[in-house]
């Protein structure tokens, strides 16, 4: 489909690729941080594709769920950091392999 | 004003209530009115009613309280009887139970605490409500409630010492006998059901009566089923094993339930189905034979025995033998009167026994007794009177009541029992003079500490034993036979709706009277065994000191070991039934309680242990794990979904 | 084949900038430069969005995700001195060896699928309203309307985060 002049497809093959990478740093780096910016990375592929089918069926519900989600993300993106600085206070480190108290 | 029928049986239930419940804190003379009380106030209210019944038609009165089961074509209700039998029944039930529980005031008060004091008085009026249920019901299911309820009140009361190992193990002893029979009992009821399809009396009687080809033919199943029930209350061979233990129980105990009610509720039962026994005249041999092998055995025991209770014991044993030996040959009137004149003999004999006891501070061998008949002037006599009445001399109520039987089971022609019957007679008048000598006459054997310490009971104590002496003596003029004169016979003519014509095609009913002579000629007779019994005893015993029966013992020694052993029946129960019964429960408790359910179980929670074990691996504590596993499901998620389209 | 409009071409290069910082990010050791490098991919990813017709959407990226997100990120980096990753890697291989397979058959899957639906052709019209090319107060005006029970219940998340974040984050200091 054609809005403005881009193909939905073109987005979706974007967006699919910033997810993949995303997913590739979530499972394959050890530093906490940097998987939890791969996260941040995957969720904004989500939003692109969301995006691109708002515009693709003209629908504005679409931003209106991007916004939320952005604002969800910022929440998440604190309490998510506030968790690793106080796991830092303890451990002094934040390679995760090392953080395994839960393990059996 | 009427007193309702079930009145009756409700007074003593609140006497046994308040004693339970308010008893031990209350105190002992708390306990005597209420427990005491409530069966002077239900023998007044029986008596209230009786009295204008006796001078009645006799038709049966039926009060129905409630209605009690109704399940689709079986109902049954709560209603009660009144009918010459249950009237009968009722009478010397709650007067007996009366005099009864005023001599336990007495005998009961110094040795108990005050709530074992209440726990007695308690059972005992439980008892008596059991009993006046059982007798007073209208229909089978609810006297079985009775016959259940006074088996349970013989077991309290017989383990009522229950520190002692032997009481409580009698206690369990006469239960499990007794259920032995209710089990019969019970699938005689359900026979019952099924044939006539009701359990009301009136019901199965009257189907029974109108068509007796019919019904003919199961009937003596049904009636054998209900007699092994009487077997197990009454005490008969081979049930009988538990009365001579019953006697560990107090001595009140021992009269109330296992001389003058309970055990005879096996003869009310089977007289009360007269009308099916009639028709089933197998059973009814089987019946009499019973009864008959049942007095003379026990008899036999009883001449060997020392302990002044178990001489007792069996005494009853035979007599209970004597009035099934009626049953079984047709002579129900005689059956039920012997039912009677024994609850006042023998009752007052074991009451007599308790006072003896009672002065000698605890002792029972009578071999250990003597020259008491001075010391305890009242219990002696009461003691000989009871003793006479019992043997059969005449004019006391035992020689009319034993007379009757006799003579029915002459009047139908069979030789064998009757010689049994006579020579059960001969030997009951031995042992009982034999005791009364043993306990009365000659020199002293106790220690000198005991000859001091005898005392005559209170009065609480030697007045029932006065009343129920000279009931004892005067009981038998309800039952005089007919050579006396028509109408002589009045407990019979009071009987005689009970017991109404029953005709089997084929066989005549028996009963025809007997000629004068004949009659005078068996009297005769009876009484010469009687006193010649009375005679031995007395020679071999009161002269001599016991030594030609000692003598005689010693020349046959396996032969007297025996008797007094009592037959080894017990040993014989318990290598054929209690020993294997024993291996069984023990099997059942270490192979499959232990090993296998215990063992299933265990094995369930072994390898939950072990499974949890192998399965915490998956808890590596490392959070990108998770995260793979995640993704995993993802994956999977999405080719189960959208398949491998496109791929 | 789609027409290689201006809008297009903008958009294509764009996104792959995004991409290929994206990919810099995931690949850096220092967590640092992994930040700055996502700032770039995700200012890219504006530019956009703008092209989609989310004018309001692309502002809200540049100010909220890279302005203050990452910036809080990297607040959090200085604060914890985080150093470099270490070269040898403390996975176990099995971990590696499923994670890349299992990556692959995802990227495979997510490809055929987004394929699948994206030549989809929709029926016109659909939607609450129709997009301009520029505009922001429609957005905005459906947050105000039929969203604005979200939009409140937002605001309660975000003190909740805040609460959170302090609570979870101060040091103990009584023992």
């Amino acid at each position: 489909m054609i809005t403005g002049g881009i193909p939905l497809s073109d987005v979706l093959l974007a967006s699919g690729a910033l997810f993949v990478i995303g997913l590739v740093g979530a499972l394959l780096r050890r530093n906490a941080i940097s998987i939890f910016l791969s996260i941040e990375l995957m969720m904004n592929a989500a939003n692109l594709t969301v995006l691109g089918y708002a515009a693709a069926l003209h629908n504005l519900e679409g931003q209106v769920v991007v916004f939320l989600v952005i604002a969800i993300a910022a929440a998440e993106a604190a309490v998510g950091l506030a968790i690793f600085v106080a796991l830092f206070q303890h451990t002094e480190t934040i390679d995760v392999n090392r953080i395994n108290l839960l393990k059996w | 004003m009427t007193v309702a029928l079930g009145i009756i049986p409700a007074l003593p239930l609140a006497g046994f209530l308040l004693c339970i419940l308010l008893g031990p804190r209350l105190g002992k003379s708390f306990v005597t009115a209420a427990g005491v009380g409530s069966v002077g106030l239900a023998t007044v209210a029986a008596w209230t009613r009786l009295i204008p019944y006796l001078a009645g038609t006799g038709m049966p009165v039926v009060e129905r309280i409630a209605p009690w089961i109704s399940a689709g074509s079986f109902s049954v209700d709560l209603s009660l009887r009144l009918d010459p039998l249950s009237g009968l029944m009722v009478s010397f039930v709650t007067f007996v139970g009366f005099l009864i529980h005023v001599y336990s005031i007495g005998y009961m008060r110094h040795d108990e605490t005050d709530a074992g004091y209440a726990r007695f008085f308690a059972y005992m009026n439980l008892f008596l409500f059991a009993m006046l249920t059982l007798v007073l019901a209208n229909n089978f299911l609810l006297m079985f409630v009775g016959w259940e309820g006074v088996g349970l009140c013989s077991y309290l009361l017989i383990g009522y010492y229950y520190e002692k190992d032997f009481a409580a193990a009698a206690g369990k002893k006469a239960f499990v006998v007794n259920r032995i029979g209710d089990f019969g009992f019970l699938l005689g009821i359900f026979a019952v059901f099924s044939l006539f399809g009701t359990l009301d009396f009136d019901g199965v009687f009257t189907r029974a009566a109108a068509e007796p080809t019919r019904f003919a033919p199961g009937l003596t199943v049904v009636c054998l089923l209900l007699f092994l029930g009487a077997m197990g209350k009454s005490a008969q061979v081979p049930l009988h094993v538990w009365l001579p233990d019953a006697m560990a129980g107090p001595t009140p105990v021992s009269a109330l339930i296992h001389a003058a009610t309970m055990v005879t509720a096996g003869v009310y039962m089977v007289t009360r189905c007269n009308v099916l026994f009639r028709l089933a005249p197998q059973a009814m041999f089987v019946v009499a034979v019973i009864g008959g092998v049942t007095a003379v055995f026990a008899a036999i025991i009883a001449i060997a025995q020392t302990d002044i209770k178990r001489v007792l014991a069996y005494s009853t044993v035979s007599q209970l033998g004597y009035m099934f030996l009626a049953c079984g040959v047709g002579a129900y009137v005689a059956g039920m009167f012997h039912v009677l004149t024994h609850a006042f003999f023998k009752a007052c004999l074991f009451l007599g026994s308790g006072a003896v006891i009672h002065a000698l501070g605890g002792e029972q061998d009578v071999r250990r007794m003597g020259g008491l008949a001075p010391r305890l002037p009242v219990t002696y006599r009461t003691f000989l009177v009871a003793t006479l009445a019992l043997s059969g001399i005449p004019p006391l109520a035992g020689f009319f009541s034993k007379d009757a039987i006799l003579t029915g089971v002459f009047a139908v022609h069979r030789p064998i029992l009757f010689a049994i019957g006579l020579f059960t007679a001969g030997l009951t008048a031995f042992y009982m003079f034999r005791l009364v000598s043993l306990t009365f006459y000659g020199e002293p054997r106790m220690t000198p500490e005991q000859v001091n310490h005898v005392h005559e009971a209170p009065p609480t104590m030697t007045l029932p034993l006065v009343v129920l002496a000279f009931l004892s003596m005067v009981g038998g003029f309800l039952g005089l036979p007919e050579v006396f004169g028509e109408r002589a016979n009045r407990i019979a003519a009071f009987l005689a709706p009970v017991l109404p014509p029953v005709f089997l095609p084929g066989r005549a009913e028996a009963g025809h009277a007997l000629p004068p002579s004949t009659e005078w000629l068996l009297m005769g007779v009876s009484v010469a065994v009687a006193v010649g019994g009375l005679l031995l005893a007395w020679k071999w015993y009161a002269k001599e000191g016991g030594r030609p029966a000692a003598k005689l013992a010693a020349s046959f020694p396996a032969v007297y070991a025996l008797v007094v052993d009592k037959f080894r029946i017990d040993e014989l129960y318990a290598v054929l039934f209690v020993r294997p019964f024993e291996w069984l429960a023990r099997m059942l408790w270490k192979v499959v309680d232990v090993l296998l359910i215990d063992g299933v179980l265990n094995a369930g929670a072994f390898l939950v242990e072990l499974t949890g074990d192998a399965l915490r691996f998956l808890q590596t504590g490392n959070v990108r794990n998770y995260a793979l596993t995640f993704l995993l499901g993802v994956v999977a998620l999405v080719l189960i979904v959208f398949g491998f389209g496109g791929m | 084949m789609a027409s290689l409009t201006a809008t297009r071409l903008v958009f294509d290069a764009a996104a792959g900038i995004a991409i290929l910082f994206a990919g810099v990010m995931v690949i850096h050791r220092n967590p640092v430069k992994s930040v700055l490098a996502l700032v770039v991919s995700f200012f890219a990813l504006s530019i956009g969005y703008v092209l989609l017709s989310a004018p309001l959407i692309a502002a809200v990226q540049v100010i909220v995700y890279a302005g203050a997100i990452l910036v809080l990120f990297l607040f959090v980096l200085m604060l914890l001195n985080v150093p470099e990753e270490a070269r040898q890697t403390s996975d176990r291989p099995i971990h590696r060896l499923l994670s890349s397979a299992a990556i692959v058959v995802f990227a495979v899957a997510l490809l055929s699928v987004l394929r699948a639906y994206g030549s989809t052709a929709s029926p016109p019209g659909t939607g609450a309203a129709t997009a301009g090319p520029a505009d922001i107060a429609a957005p905005a005006r459906l947050l105000f309307s039929e969203h604005l029970l979200s939009f409140e219940a937002l605001s309660v998340l975000l003190l909740a985060a805040l609460v959170g974040a302090f609570a979870l984050a101060r040091r103990e200091t009584h023992p």
